[in-house]
This record gives structure tokens, C-alpha cells and sequence, in this order.
């Protein structure tokens, strides 16, 4: 019988990109490569250990962009195009390495698992991975959770109940229209909690979201288990905490599994190593050297010169650290056991996207995590929150802090002097969005355009108020495109703000943007009524 | 004599004359215009610039009423949008300036800073300065913080308050507080230099969050106290490193450091944390 439990959390997100105004855009590319190596990845994890009737419990929240992003047949097929622009350069790359073995086995390798990507995204879930997620989710293995519409942060929404409402309730019914069902947890975007969102969630039905320690540990009155058991907030919803030890082994720069001098460099890739005529044709059109995704180093040390990856030695350092986080987990609940009248839960949220593109050997550390968790201890059992309160359905009531899982832990990353000219307006809009639902309460049936535009306008705030544009402000790369989406979606929104109420609605302008910002097709904007 | 030079004397007179009248000119728009004028351009300065602030007791005597704003006419044309320029060009758009509004905003950034932004009505801040007549030349803008922390704030009854001077062309200031777990709301308005403050707005009241283990206690769930000490390490001021500082923040950092070569950081590495 175990003694305290792990829930393991992959944040998956993407901010909503999607250009059909252009052949191809540098800033797709991110969703491909997301899921060339991480969410294929990763499904082919779950999807072994299911055929190998190996118990696993994960907990992924898949955002709104994100699947709006993965169900689009234009960005499908674009992906298609992308990976068999891939599988191509390796085969050239085996010829052209073909006298250097250590090369050439790569090459091989890249290969293979650029084929096999192709084949599990096009065949085995004809172009729409989430159908495997929600295979998962449906065989009791993953449990899917939602996020906020657009992942905007929510604190920093000036206490706009109908704009914050909005993007939870926008996010649940996305999410069942997907899942068939409503979700029973969140991710809030960026971690970010304020003492009153819980409230809102509790109106989307919504039974647990996750925080930052210090969301817990700053909770009043203070929480007897601390960060090891969920506090219910006054609505009824349970707040879990973010344990540190566990994610600081994983992220952390100095101890951090990820830079092992075994694994792969993420830094070199062909794409700025090869001769620049040869790797031309998988540039994007502009000619810029980016990534490609094959890179053929491992870290090596803290030095310039890179030595030849090898995987074989890398999946064994994998194998290796899955066993050392699992030790500390022992060890850890072991402790805690010891002081707590009740099983303690871990709870290890990361960004998804670190698992397979940050760090390349990462879904095969979840894979041997699993399989030792499963055949080699006794001390620890794999988890949901869910499950766990289904357990144990009788918990402290506390209010959570203010807290984010940003930089310093409150919301100074998305508020700062790189991006705080974004909130005047952004206020303004959402101030102006709920005065048009409340305006336009009831439609008659001529009124289907004025409908349009109504909706439309809800798109443009949701899509402007996405916290990654705020984020890349400030991380100071493609700061442009942030810049140039928040304004096109703003002025988008104000066009259609005067448009509305001078009666005066462009069609063909609106066609035109309904085309572009296609998220969300069922929205109904007297979600902010 | 000749008309040439008769002419060119006229002229001189004449530029004389419009020299003259330019400087008195400007004369009058510093004593009347200028005030305001600043608060309408925009800005970029950074507000984060050394303010002497102290904290201070509010003066019942000397608080004026709030001037009511003129009723704003929602028929109004708004800031119109050229069609063109949103829909077909590529080019990116320009936000308004301002929405016509009157009104200052208020925002929790951390547990020691909030931040403020605002928008006035010219004519609104003409009509208090015509009210203060000589008086008007000689006023300061300044914005008013009150800890309104666990009261019904009417205006008087802070339990204390902090002015800041905001200078040229400035529309938001980051406000260092140092308290967490206290309500303040602000006003901005002119100061008159014997001590008179003319609120043009009032923000929204906000309140910065705990930093530290609550002293509240529920008896049926006393904390255990071991959970605590391994956990959070109490700091005089700042937030701690050790608890706060982002692990994968750190990670990417240092990857980028001596990994690797910056210039080949690809696009999903900055949209994520």
C-alpha cells in the first residue's frame, strides 16, 4: 500500500497563430514543432504503456488556442507540408553523412522518428491528436484540464468579473464540445490566482486548479498540511500547491536533469551549422537560418566545443535520472507521511513543452518514470487531483494568495515597462465588449450580422488579452509580433465596437477577419452580459 | 525716398511687432496652458524615477469635492479607425491615445508595488484651474495614495497617505507601498502651493497580497509546524530568492549562458516560460 502520491502536470500551450494571409509564417512553425516533439512524442508514451498494460496516471491541460490550433485544417495540413519538408532533408542528410557513422546514425535516427511522427499525426489520428488525448482521458489514464480561453492573466484584468468569467466559461465550452464532457480542473493561465477567481470557477463547475507554493503557504488561515494536501477556497473549489523540490529537479539550472552534458544541445541545429545553400530549402521564404529540429550535438559541458550526441548513452542518463526523481519522491513521501495524519500528495506541474523540445530525452524520463514507478517501490502511486479528492473529500477551507508561477511569483513579469501600455487598452475593450452584450440583449432575427459582429468583437478581446503577448514583451525576442498582434486585435475590436453602434458593419471587412481569427466558431458573446 | 527702403522698414516693423506678440503669447500659455498640456501627450518615460515620497496624515480641512465630470455623450464619434489601413495593410495599426475619458486606474503588480494609469479630460482640468484663477500657474499634478485598508473610505478618514509628483508628458507610475496586505486606492489632482489638493479622479481600491505565513489559525486545522520550516525562508524585505526565484527560469537562463549561442533561441523557447 502506498504512502503518499505524485501527480505529475503537463501545462501544454500555445499562444493562437494561424496566418492563411500567408503561404507559410515563421510563427507556426512553434506548433510544429511542439508537436513533432512533444505531443507525438508523449502519445507515443502513453500509447506503448497502454499496450504493455502498464497503470499510469497524468494530469495535461490542453488550452483552448491549443486545440483550436491542433482541430484547424489549414494549420493540418501546413503540418504536413512541415514534417515531410523534414523527412526529406534526412534523407539527404544520410547520404551526405554516409561516411561519418556517428553522423549518419543520427541522421538515421532523425529518420525514423520524423516517419513515425508523420504516421502516428496523419494516419493513426488522421491529422487530429487529440483524439489520442481524449482516448487517454477516456480510458482513465490522463486526465485533460482546461485553461483560461486564451490564457489571459487574469489578476491583471482589474476585477472585470464579465471579462474574467468570459474566459473561463468560453474555456469549459470548448472544452466539452472537444471532450464531451465538462473539465473538472484548470490550469490557470501563468499559475496566476487572485482570491475571487475561485468563484468563478465554482459558476463553470470547475472542482480544482493548481497555484503557486506560496498561493498555499500565504493562504489564511494557514493550511494545516501546507503544500502536501488541497485547501478547499470559500467557493468549495480545491486549490493544490506546486511542490518545490520536485520541480526544482527538473528545471533548475544547476541541478536541473535537463542539463546533463549527455543529452542533446538544443542550441545546435542544422539549420545554422550546414552550408547555407543546402539547408535553403527548409528555411522559411525570407531566408533566415531557424531551427530545423535536427541538431546532431550533446551538450558536452560549458564550453563551445560539442561532442557527437549519442542516444543510446542519453537514454540510459534518462533512465538513470527517472530513478533519482523517483528515490527523492520516495524519500520525500516517506517524511512526510511521518508527520501528516493523512497520505500527502506531490504535486509537479512543468510547462509540457519542456518534455521532448526544450528537453529532447524528456517523454523518455516520463516513460522510465512510469515503469519504475509501476514495478520498482511501493512507497509512491501515480495520481490525479481528482482522484485525490475523491479520496480525500473533506479538506481545510482557506483562502489561497495572490500568486503566479512568473518571475518573483506575482504578476511583475506581465506588468512591467515593456508591456504596461497594454492594459489601458485592453481594459477599455473588455469595459466596452460588456457594454455591447448588455446593449444587445436581444437580437431579432434580421440582426444576424450585428450577431457576427458581436461575436467577432468577443474574438478579437479574448485573442488580445492572451498573456504570452504581455510575456514576450518583456523576454525581449519577437517582440514585434507581440506587439503587432495586440494592436491588430485591439484595433479590430474598436473597429467593430464603432461599427456596432453606429449600425454601420462592413461585411466584407468582417468576412475578412472572421476568416483570420477564426477561434472559437461557436462563441456567444453574451458571455459578458 | 525710395519705396524699396520704405518697404523694407514696414517689414521690420511689422516682424518687430510679431516677435513681440509671439512672446507674450507664449507667456499666457505657460501661465494657463502648459499645466494641462503635459498630461495629454504620450509617453514612454519611464515612471520608476526616484520620487521623494513620504508618507503623510490626510488633512480633513483641507479636501476639496471631487469636480463632477461633464456627462459624456455616448452618440459622440469615437476615434475612428481608417478601415483600410486595419483590415488590407499589413502595416500595424495605432491605438487610440485616449478613449475621452476621465479617470485614473489602479493595479497590483507584487506585494511592495502597484501601478497606475490614467487618462483626463482637458476641459475638466480647465475648469478647476479657471476656478483656482492666479492660483492655477503655481499648481503641481500629483497623485494621492490612501491605505484604505479595512475601512469605508470616504474621502478623510485614511489611516494615511503618500504624494508623488508625476512630471511631463507621464500617464502611469509604478507606486512603491512596502506593505503587503494592505487596501489603497489614489487620486490624482493639483496641489496649490499653500497645501490645497484638487482631486480631478479617484481609482478603484486595491489591496497587495500577504507575504509571510498567516497568523490566522483554525483550530480544527492547526498547521503543522515542520511543514513550514523546511519551506519558506522569512526575508526583511524583498521577496526571497530561495523560495520565489523561478527554477526553469533559471535553467533556460544559464542553458542560454554557456550552452549555447543566443541568436539561435527558437520562437517557441520565448513564448514559453
Amino acid at each position: 500500500m502506498e504512502k503518499g502520491y505524485l501527480s505529475l502536470i503537463l501545462h501544454a500551450h500555445l499562444p493562437f497563430i494561424r496566418h492563411p494571409e500567408y503561404s507559410e509564417f515563421l510563427e507556426e512553425d512553434w506548433l510544429f514543432e511542439a508537436i513533432t516533439e512533444t505531443y507525438i512524442p508523449l502519445i507515443n508514451v502513453f500509447d506503448k504503456l497502454i499496450d504493455e498494460g502498464i497503470d499510469f496516471r497524468i494530469t495535461m491541460s490542453l488550452t483552448p488556442p491549443l486545440i483550436s490550433m491542433l482541430t484547424d485544417a489549414l494549420l493540418q495540413s501546413r503540418y504536413i507540408r512541415y514534417i515531410e519538408k523534414r523527412i526529406q532533408l534526412t534523407e539527404k542528410e544520410i547520404e551526405r553523412t554516409k561516411h561519418q557513422p556517428e553522423f549518419n546514425q543520427l541522421a538515421q535516427m532523425y529518420y525514423r522518428h520524423f516517419t513515425n511522427v508523420r504516421y502516428v499525426f496523419a494516419e493513426k489520428y488522421h491529422k487530429n491528436i487529440i483524439h489520442a488525448f481524449k482516448k487517454f482521458q477516456d480510458m482513465g489514464k490522463l486526465e485533460i484540464i482546461t485553461c483560461g480561453a486564451t490564457h489571459g492573466f487574469l489578476p491583471l484584468m482589474n476585477n472585470n468579473i464579465n471579462a474574467m468569467r468570459a474566459q473561463i466559461q468560453v474555456a469549459v465550452t470548448h472544452y466539452e464540445k472537444h471532450f464531451g464532457r465538462k473539465p473538472r480542473g484548470i490550469w490557470l493561465p501563468e499559475c496566476a490566482y487572485e482570491p475571487g477567481v475561485d468563484q468563478l470557477l465554482k459558476e463553470a463547475g470547475i472542482r480544482f486548479f493548481i497555484t503557486e507554493t506560496h498561493g498555499i503557504l500565504f493562504a489564511s488561515p494557514r493550511p494545516k498540511y501546507g503544500i502536501y494536501a488541497p485547501i478547499y477556497c470559500p467557493s468549495g473549489v480545491a486549490a493544490f500547491g506546486r511542490d518545490m523540490e520536485s520541480s526544482k529537479q527538473v528545471w533548475s539550472a544547476k541541478e536541473g536533469y535537463p542539463g546533463d552534458f549527455s543529452y542533446r544541445d538544443f542550441y545546435r541545429d542544422v539549420g545554422f551549422d550546414l552550408d547555407y545553400d543546402y539547408v535553403k530549402p527548409y528555411l522559411h521564404g525570407d531566408g533566415k537560418r531557424t531551427n530545423i529540429g535536427i541538431k546532431y550535438y550533446r551538450i558536452t559541458g560549458k564550453t563551445d566545443h560539442k561532442e557527437p550526441y549519442s542516444h543510446e548513452r542519453a537514454l540510459d542518463k534518462a533512465a538513470e535520472h527517472a530513478g533519482n526523481f523517483m528515490f527523492n519522491r520516495e524519500k520525500q513521501v516517506e517524511y512526510l507521511a511521518s508527520i501528516m495524519d493523512r497520505k500527502p500528495i506531490i504535486v509537479a506541474p512543468y510547462d509540457a513543452e519542456l518534455f521532448g523540445h526544450w528537453w529532447f530525452e524528456g517523454p523518455d524520463w516520463i516513460n522510465f518514470l512510469f515503469r519504475k514507478i509501476a514495478f520498482d517501490q511501493k512507497t509512491i502511486s501515480l495520481i490525479t487531483p481528482m482522484e485525490y479528492l475523491e479520496i480525500y473529500p473533506v479538506n481545510q477551507v482557506s483562502t489561497p494568495s495572490l500568486s503566479s508561477w512568473g518571475y518573483k511569483g506575482y504578476s511583475e513579469y506581465w506588468l512591467n515597462e515593456s508591456n504596461d501600455w497594454i492594459y489601458r487598452h485592453l481594459q477599455k475593450a473588455a469595459e466596452r465588449m460588456v457594454e455591447l452584450a448588455r446593449t444587445n440583449l436581444h437580437l431579432d432575427e434580421n440582426s444576424s450580422l450585428r450577431n457576427k459582429a458581436l461575436n467577432q468583437a468577443a474574438r478579437e478581446l479574448l485573442l488580445a488579452q492572451s498573456s504570452d503577448w504581455a510575456f514576450i514583451m518583456k523576454a525581449g525576442t519577437m517582440v514585434e509580433y507581440a506587439v503587432k498582434r495586440t494592436k491588430e486585435h485591439l484595433s479590430r475590436f474598436n473597429k467593430l465596437y464603432d461599427d456596432i453602434r453606429s449600425n454601420n458593419i462592413d461585411v466584407a471587412w468582417l468576412a475578412d477577419i472572421e476568416g483570420k481569427d477564426n477561434i472559437f466558431p461557436d462563441i456567444d458573446y453574451h458571455v459578458y452580459q | 525716398m525710395d519705396k524699396a527702403i520704405i518697404k523694407e522698414i514696414f517689414l521690420l516693423i511689422f516682424e518687430v511687432f510679431k516677435a513681440l506678440y509671439e512672446i507674450l503669447w507664449k507667456k499666457i500659455k505657460n501661465l494657463f496652458g502648459l499645466t494641462w498640456d503635459r498630461f495629454f501627450g504620450f509617453s514612454d518615460v519611464s515612471s520608476e524615477q526616484a520620487t521623494y515620497q513620504e508618507w503623510g496624515v490626510t488633512d480633513e480641512d483641507k479636501w476639496p469635492s471631487i469636480p463632477e465630470a461633464p456627462p459624456i455623450n455616448l452618440e459622440e464619434p469615437q476615434q475612428k479607425i481608417e478601415r483600410k489601413e486595419v483590415a488590407y495593410l499589413p502595416k500595424t495599426p495605432d491605438l487610440p491615445d485616449g478613449y475621452g475619458d476621465n479617470r485614473i486606474v489602479l493595479m497590483v503588480r507584487d506585494p511592495e508595488w502597484l501601478f497606475t494609469y490614467w487618462e483626463l479630460r482637458k476641459d475638466l482640468m480647465d475648469s478647476v484651474l479657471n476656478t483656482l484663477g492666479a492660483m492655477a500657474h503655481t499648481v503641481k499634478i500629483i497623485l494621492r495614495v490612501y491605505d484604505v485598508t479595512d475601512i469605508i473610505f470616504n474621502g478623510y478618514n485614511a489611516h494615511k497617505h503618500l504624494d508623488i509628483q508625476v512630471t511631463g508628458g507621464t500617464r502611469s507610475w509604478y507606486i512603491k507601498v512596502s506593505e503587503p496586505n494592505r487596501s489603497f486606492c489614489v487620486d490624482i489632482g493639483f496641489l496649490t502651493f499653500n497645501d490645497t489638493f484638487w482631486a480631478l479622479s479617484r481609482s478603484n481600491a486595491v489591496r497587495t497580497p500577504c507575504m509571510g505565513v498567516s497568523d490566522v489559525v483554525d483550530e480544527k486545522w492547526i498547521g503543522i509546524e515542520k511543514l513550514y520550516e523546511k519551506l519558506y525562508v522569512p526575508v526583511d524585505t524583498g521577496i526571497s530568492e530561495s523560495v520565489f526565484e523561478r527554477a526553469h527560469r533559471n535553467w533556460q537562463e544559464s542553458l542560454k549562458e554557456y550552452v549555447s549561442s543566443p541568436e539561435s533561441l527558437s520562437g517557441l523557447a520565448v513564448s514559453k516560460k
